[in-house]
């Protein structure tokens, strides 16, 4: 045997596809599948979470008033189409339990971890097909478990979605039993379809990138969605463990949180938060990374400072281990460890401000195209750096001494995660569209819906930031019970008008989203005129993704080099070739 | 093709790939899935040792509550079984199909066996009223030697299955890749028990 | 890339007797009359040396590279800041 490496050859992958209905749909390894499937999931999820939010804003807003609907929920949820306290709390619960994880985070990390990954290094599928099918086939009951809790006796889970002991732990104080324990079991199923998937996306990266496609030449998205993919798999686990402890403390009479007998409440707030705050990075560094393909594309110029933005996501991953604490500074904590989540909670804005100026300089002097994902991208700057700001005043201890639990802490939320991961969300599916469906959604809906959409958020979420200022408490049913906050009825009913209009708006995106696949346009491999290793492969690609193994030759955002006929320079293209015939410039 | 004979060992990284981590697939993502394994021993270990240090008082002084000679002998037991593993492992590396068997059939029957001592060792503490809702002693031995215990079950089937595989000739000294994968699980479950074994029983 | 198998295994009988011998040495120190504090360190001390050998030599990372290595104890340094700050709300 030669003891000398023989040249690569390319590998040729057999591209005949002799799979049933049920092996190609339901049961499929192809990881191209499985991200659609949960995007079909997650859209569900997310409508079920904003209807969630509009029942929270029609009480809100109008306190005590039978709700357009109401009569159609038990008596339970709603006595005379009026909405109980206690459903309440299970409303504020359930919207932020499925928007996190289910809607939100298999959005980012579900949908475009899986779709996005091996198309964009250029393997034929993930590290471990069979282990993504599980992935996704142990999402499913997860999410049905959370829904069934709708149905039991005592009604759902009640305890806020960060679901803190001894509120949580203990039936009497909620009157919730089995749902908060349908809570507890199904995101710990959750949680494992999450590891093994994180285990999958990890192994990828680390192990199937294409020839040629080194590590700084990934694209930010891959990127994002690695370094996101460390943090599920070693934050979510603490999350399962605090989960098995809480629901034993429910159902086997341990007392890990409950304090008689010596359980420790602050436990439960330690585990949560170091799991919690892991997570939001989660739910916001896959949409940087999209983001950040989307402005450099739309601009036609490579990211501005890509290696530094390497090196951001990597210390926004890194640092975001050691700031929990900063959503505990009201708890009663040491102060002392207080100060120094202070320390590190300011520091943590430095990468992310880095990661701002770097979209900024990208549009400076770029040949900008507004198409739908760019002015989706551009958005959720703009909101990102709202809600980041947002942030640093809640950064201070003192000053979080009196926003914390406030509608100023919900507007936060809301901008980084709605004007931030959502919009980024939007643009993403708009762009990968094409390659996913091999049709084009129509850009007069989709600019249509991201104007409505745009104006009615930052009328329902800017007014929070007043809100909260004025002493507004987070999760209460009734405002009007309070003396100082009658004054800001007005602005409620404002913010729930708005709410509703938001909601309809959402439509368009439905129409469009459902209504391109039937009658879109048909996409071309590359609508985009994009670098990425994904357009040089058909709309949609076939299983195994190329009949060839690509080469990679050039960095990931060759946009206007001048060494092509063409503004764009692909990731794959050798350069002795001959350049593409010159062809009209793709209408968007 | 005439390339055939240069086709790298499956038991190395893909040639078709940028350098990795320099480990075929499989064996990255078991190392992989047991960081996250750690995590979770994290939360619930972590925990117990927290709760120590919020109330010393709840637990009592080593061996007054739980039997320390028979955990011994079950800690003296999987420390073997672990022996086997990595024997086996030896063994198919150098193509004894005999030896694999054998040494899985001794790995899988003594992690079997540590699972009953440890269910024989739970029947004896709740017959003394030491139950998990015994304050904050019983709740965090139960779970943390629980789950354990759970780790240890899945290893036994994922092991039997090995073993199965094993006895129909399926893993030779080019390809025991199941084999290996297999034993990282086990060592670590081992490793776990390790810890376990001292801060819970001998502290 | 090698073409030979690595032959030479390590001396796994006589890892296993170290942890044997580590473990009759825990048992007697646990019941030893000094004082709690140094019965903790030495017992964890102990503890620590087996899981330590049952990682360089069973799950073989002292034959493997510096990558995977320090992919294995990534996160541990994770796990000793989230106890070691949690305990400070107990001991300060």
């Amino acid at each position: 045997m030669a003891t000398i490496a023989p040249p690569v050859e390319p590998a040729v992958h057999a591209l005949v596809d002799d799979r049933t209905f049920l092996r190609k749909y339901i049961f499929s390894t192809d990881h191209k599948i499985i991200g659609i499937q949960f995007l079909l999931m997650s859209l569900i999820f997310l409508l079920i979470g904003g209807i969630l939010a509009m029942m929270m804003r029609w009480q809100l807003g109008f306190p005590g008033r039978p709700m357009p609907g109401g009569g159609l929920l038990p008596e339970t949820m709603a006595s005379g189409a009026v909405i109980l306290p206690e459903f309440y709390a299970s409303l504020v619960t359930m919207h932020g339990t499925f928007m996190v994880f289910f809607a939100i985070m298999p959005l980012l990390v579900g949908v475009f971890g899986n779709y996005l990954i091996p198309l964009k290094i250029g393997a034929p599928d993930m590290a471990f097909p069979r282990l993504n099918m599980a992935s996704f086939w142990l999402a499913v009951p997860a999410g049905l478990l959370m829904i069934a809790g709708f149905f039991v006796e005592g009604g759902h889970a009640a305890a806020g979605w960060t679901g803190y002991a001894p509120l949580s732990a203990n039936p009497e104080y909620t009157g919730v039993s089995a749902g908060q324990q349908l809570w507890c079991l199904s995101l710990i199923i959750l949680g494992l379809s999450s590891i093994l998937g994180a285990v999958n996306y990890i192994s990828t990266v680390i192990n199937l990138r294409a020839p040629g496609m080194t590590w700084f030449r990934m694209p930010l998205s891959i990127w994002s969605l690695f370094i996101t993919a460390i943090l599920v798999l070693l934050a979510m686990p603490i999350l399962s463990g605090a989960l098995i402890m809480l629901l034993f403390d429910q159902s086997l009479g341990t007392h890990f949180f409950l304090p008689a007998d010596g359980g420790q409440p602050i436990l439960w707030q330690h585990l949560f938060w170091f799991f919690g705050h892991p997570e939001v990075y989660i739910l916001i560094l896959p949409a940087m990374g999209m983001v950040s393909d989307i402005i450099s594309n739309g601009a036609r110029k490579p990211i501005f400072g890509y290696h530094s933005m390497v090196f951001a996501i990597m210390s926004i991953g890194f640092l975001g281990w050691v700031v929990w604490g900063h959503h505990m500074f009201q708890s009663g904590m040491n102060p002392t460890l207080g100060t120094t989540f202070m320390v590190s909670t300011m520091l943590i804005s430095v990468p992310s401000a880095i990661k701002v100026f770097n979209w900024l300089g990208t549009l400076w002097g770029g040949s900008i195209k507004f198409t739908v994902p760019m002015l989706h991208a551009c958005a959720f700057v703009a909101m990102f750096v709202i809600g980041g700001l947002s942030g640093v005043f809640m950064a201070s201890p003192p000053l979080d001494m009196y926003i914390h639990d406030t509608y100023f802490i919900v507007a936060h939320l809301h901008y980084v995660l709605f004007g931030g991961s959502l919009f980024a969300i939007f643009g993403a599916i708009t762009f990968w569209y094409p390659k996913m469906f091999g049709r084009m959604m129509s850009p007069r809906l989709g600019k249509l819906h991201f104007f409505l959409t745009f104006v009615f958020y930052n009328l329902v979420f800017f007014p929070m930031h007043q809100l909260g200022l004025q002493g507004h408490m987070r999760r209460i049913y009734d405002p009007s019970t309070y003396e100082f906050m009658k004054p800001l009825a007005g602005l409620n009913r404002f913010i729930t008008i708005s709410a509703f209009l938001l909601f309809a708006s959402q439509l368009l995106f439905l129409v469009n989203f459902i209504g391109s696949w039937f009658r879109g346009r048909k996409a071309e491999p590359n609508p985009w005129d994009d670098t990425g290793l994904e357009w040089t492969t058909p709309s949609p690609p076939p299983h195994g993704n190329w009949a060839v193994t690509p080469r990679v030759y050039h960095p990931p955002y060759e946009f206007g080099s001048g060494r092509t006929a063409e503004d764009f320079l692909p990731q794959d293209r050798k350069l002795d070739t001959p350049p593409a015939p010159a062809r009209a410039p793709a209408s968007r | 093709m005439a390339h055939a004979m240069t086709h790298a060992s499956v038991m190395e990284p893909s040639p078709e790939a940028e350098p990795g981590a320099g480990v075929y697939n499989e064996k990255l993502g078991m190392w992989i899935f047991l960081l996250s394994e750690i995590m979770f021993f994290t939360a619930l270990i972590g925990s117990y040792i927290i709760l120590r240090f919020a109330h010393p008082e709840a637990w009592a002084a080593p061996g007054k509550v739980l039997n320390i000679p028979v955990t011994a002998v079950n800690t003296f037991l999987l420390i073997c079984s672990s022996v086997s593993m990595v024997k086996a492992y030896a063994s198919i590396a150098d193509g004894n199909q005999k030896m694999l068997r054998l040494w899985l059939v001794l790995t899988v029957l003594m992690g079997a066996t540590f699972v009953g001592i440890q269910a024989y060792e739970y029947y004896h503490l709740i017959e003394k009223a030491f139950v998990p809702s015994a304050g904050l002693y019983g709740s965090t031995f139960y779970t943390m030697t629980g789950f354990h215990g759970f780790h240890v079950t899945m290893g036994v089937i994922c092991m039997s299955f090995v073993t199965w595989k094993a006895f129909r000739g399926r893993y030779t000294a080019a390809d025991h890749r199941g084999v290996e994968v297999i034993g990282l699980y086990w060592h670590f479950v081992d490793l776990v028990w390790i810890i376990l074994f001292t801060i819970v029983y001998l502290i | 890339m090698e073409q030979v198998a690595h032959r030479k295994h390590p001396n796994y009988i006589g890892v296993f007797i170290g942890l044997a011998v580590l473990t009759g040495v825990e048992l007697t120190v646990a019941f030893l009359p000094w004082s709690k504090r140094t019965l903790i360190l030495l017992l964890i001390f102990l503890a620590v040396w087996k899981a330590v050998m049952v990682a360089l030599y069973f799950m073989h990372l002292k034959f493997e590279s510096n990558r995977l290595r320090i992919l294995a104890i990534a996160p541990l340094p994770l796990a000793v800041i989230m106890v070691t700050a949690v305990i400070t709300e107990y001991v300060w």
